[in-house]
């Protein structure tokens, strides 16, 4: 042995004698890595077996760390996973979670539309989104904002994106802005990881697992689009969604990416967003792209449409239209 | 002679050549999802390929418009109104209780129309037949197809309603259309949304 791995045992027996120190990502990858070097003592003392719980949670989480990213497991490897995360958050938080991995629809692409005459600025999709998706209540994460906007202003980046009075004021209109789920999406070609992509129904997703958390995503998104957790998220047990999706209102971790999903583990169900479920003046419309009887094709088709930022090309799938 | 006419005919192909293809270029960049959604003409099964979608529920009732995609349905309203029968009490007797009138509606306050073409009860109530409404025209109206009844002055809001462009489906995008009816948004008697708190609020950026 060299004498760094010895030092390195000496460091293990001192977090040995202090158990309740955290088990980070980093302290998860340096016990792994003893592992292999020392053969497998060395995993319970890289950080204090406290933190890591039962013996069964650490050879879950021992296997969730090894997994593949989403795109490439099979679907048997999918169920083992779901199977795995449904067992931790039982373990971890106490929930009774339903997880799905459920497959885009052949033959839909998604599509939306909101209509900037018809919101009133209530914030109900705002709160129905963080209910939903399991949103960190700690630093009050949101994928929506609702602009409040003068007459006659063209950007969002004009209008007030923290209002909080009596609405609607006499003279304004408000807009929603939400990840736009971009055809061409610059965000997904940022990644380093290939931890977001676009899944066959157009929807953005991200694998949290995969995301190493360098933001160039967010750098890439002219819409601010997506969200960052900088702290562990914070829901309350009795608040959480159980109802999950891998790709959709999972529990994340700190360091990892989270966008709109347009509601994936609704959406793929035949429901729409919780966004549109929740809307009191119907400005929201979701829909398929490809059906030509549905509502969405009839908005592009029959009323006067415009998408944000149209000239970068990123090409959204979400339009705004007036009445 | 003969090389600088060849030259010149050559430059001149291909700046042709060349002007053609970044045309074509630019064209096919422009295309993307709205290119994509046109092209998509077929009729789309979703009772086939979505597998969560909801049966019709008892309480909707077939709308007498069509829209694009066919038939579609919308919420019932009778079941929600709460002294419906209108008639209990509006019939051929007489009303023994004293201001009868003001305790079953003295909490309406009409405030539709305009001030200077304020609506009365009668605008839109049946006056000999209280269970019903009437258009302009005369016409009787059952209370659960009210959208034909709004649609007279609001005939571009029941256009897009109609399309899907005003109101909002009950919960599903896939699966039979079922819509909300206008007075299960805006109260009839005071259509305009009221002014408010919103649920929420929103912090300020961090990147």
């Amino acid at each position: 042995m060299d004498p760094r791995e010895n030092s390195d045992n000496r460091k293990q027996k001192e977090n040995n004698q202090q158990q309740t120190k955290p088990c980070g990502r980093r302290d998860f990858l340096k016990g792994a890595a003893k592992l292999a070097a020392l053969g497998g003592t060395a995993m319970l003392a890289g950080c204090g077996t406290e933190a890591l719980g039962s013996s069964e949670e650490l050879k879950l989480r021992f296997k969730e760390y090894f997994k593949k990213n989403y795109r490439l497991m099979t679907p048997d490897e999918k169920d083992e996973t779901i199977l795995r995360l449904e067992q931790l958050a039982k373990m971890k938080r106490g929930v009774d979670v339903q997880m799905s991995s459920r497959e885009p629809i052949e033959g839909v692409l998604f599509g939306y539309a909101f209509n900037v005459t018809r919101c009133e600025g209530y914030m109900e999709c705002v709160a129905a989104c963080v209910k939903e998706n399991n949103l960190d209540r700690k630093s009050n994460t949101q994928y929506i904002r609702i602009f409040e906007m003068e007459h006659g202003e063209m950007t969002p980046d004009a209008g007030d994106g923290k209002y909080f009075h009596e609405v609607p004021v006499a003279d304004h209109f408000y807009m929603g802005v939400q990840c736009f789920h971009c055809q061409n999406a610059p965000c997904v070609k940022a990644c380093p990881t290939k931890a977001t992509w676009m899944e066959p129904d157009g929807i953005v997703v991200v694998d949290y697992d995969w995301c190493i958390g360098c933001r160039y995503c967010i750098a890439a998104c002219p819409y601010y689009g997506r969200r960052f957790n900088w702290n562990e998220p914070l829901v309350p047990k009795n608040e959480m969604t159980k109802k999950q999706h891998y790709l959709g209102n999972r529990m994340r971790s700190r360091g990892q990416m989270e966008k709109c999903t347009f509601c994936v583990q609704r959406s793929r169900e035949g429901r729409n967003p919780a966004c549109v479920e929740a809307c009191p003046t119907g400005a929201r419309v979701f829909g398929n792209l490809l059906d030509p009887k549905s509502e969405i094709r009839f908005v592009l088709k029959n009323k006067k449409v415009f998408r944000l930022k149209e000239d970068l090309g990123t090409d959204p799938k979400f339009w705004y239209f007036v009445d | 002679m003969k090389t600088p006419t060849i030259r010149n005919c050559l430059c001149g192909t291909l700046s042709v050549l060349l002007i053609i293809f970044a045309g074509t270029a630019t064209y096919s960049g422009q295309g993307g999802v709205v290119q994509i959604y046109k092209n998509a003409t077929a009729p789309f099964d979703d009772a086939k390929l979505v597998d969560g979608v909801l049966p019709l529920p008892d309480k909707a009732v077939p709308v007498k418009s069509r829209y694009q995609g066919g038939r579609f349905w919308t919420e019932t309203r009778k079941d929600k109104i709460e002294r419906f029968r209108c008639s209990q009490c509006h019939n051929d007797k007489d009303v023994q209780i004293p201001q009868a009138a003001e305790i079953a509606h003295g909490d309406i306050a009409l405030v539709h129309g305009g001030q200077d073409k304020p609506l009365s009860c009668f605008t839109c109530h049946k006056k000999d037949e209280r269970d019903f409404l009437e258009t302009e025209a005369g016409v009787k109206i059952d209370m659960d197809h009210s959208y034909q009844l709004c649609g007279q002055c609001h005939f571009r809001q029941k256009k897009d309603w109609v399309g899907g462009a005003h109101g909002k489906r009950l919960s599903n995008w896939a699966g039979k259309r079922i819509v909300k009816n206008c007075a299960s948004c805006h109260d009839p008697h005071v259509p305009r949304f009221e002014k408010r708190w919103p649920k929420t609020y929103s912090p300020p950026f961090i990147k």
